[in-house]
């Protein structure tokens, strides 16, 4: 199963899909784009274990994690 | 005398209700108040323990902070336990140069915005910059925020 995490008050939420069924990856991919949208960084982790901000959808990520917009402190 | 049953029985009933819905509120309110915080903070610690490099994991565990690099100018950067003016410029023998406060622009537990921090360090240094404000940071300060505490 692919993941969507997304940072939140309640810690993170996780949103589960299988990424071989095109309902769920379409939803998957417009939450993808709400979110970034309104202003979260995509990421995802390479396969060396780095991280990657992503700005366009990739089906074959395993997990993608959203952070809300950076702001000074 | 069994006629009367029902109601005694009635009447014991709506005192355990009572009861249950005042102890069910108390609970809930306890919850609310002292071990949602946790669970909050431990699921945040959780998903920021995930991404870790093994470096940084061990180093995290043991000091309650990472170092991570900056993806443009190679500079390295202390990220210590907290949720604002946590994030300092080191050098090589690891004493503060500047500090650096940004943070995402919702309410998260300490997990979640220090990985924040550190993946927007190690993707655009630049752009983390250009939003964060800095602070001169004091050597007792620095000692205070990245000291070994317990995070587990």
């Amino acid at each position: 199963m692919a993941t969507q995490i997304v940072m939140d008050r309640t810690g993170d939420t996780r949103h589960y899909f299988d990424a071989m069924d095109p309902q769920a990856l379409l939803k998957a991919e417009e939450r993808f784009k709400e979110l970034t949208h309104v202003g979260f960084t995509a990421a995802v982790r390479t396969s060396s274990g780095e991280a990657a901000v992503t700005r366009t959808f990739n089906p074959t990520a395993e997990e993608t994690l959203f952070f809300p917009r950076l702001v000074g402190g | 005398m069994f006629r009367l049953l029902p109601d005694i029985a009635n009447d014991c009933l709506r005192g355990f209700r009572t009861q249950d819905a005042r102890r069910s509120q108390a609970l809930r309110n306890w919850f609310q108040a002292f071990a949602l915080p946790n669970v909050r903070e431990a699921r945040g610690l959780e998903l920021l323990r995930e991404w870790l490099s093994p470096e940084q994991l061990a180093q995290y565990d043991a000091n309650s902070y990472f170092d991570v690099t900056g993806c443009d100018s190679g500079k390295r950067y202390r990220i210590c336990h907290g949720t604002a003016m946590n994030v300092y410029e080191i050098d090589f023998a690891g004493n503060p140069r500047n500090g650096w406060c940004f943070v995402p622009n919702a309410p998260l537990v300490a997990g979640d915005v220090m990985l924040a921090q550190k993946i927007a360090l190690e993707t655009d240094e630049r752009g983390a910059l250009v939003v964060a404000k800095n602070f001169m940071p004091t050597a007792s300060a620095f000692r205070q925020h990245c000291s070994p505490t317990p995070t587990r």
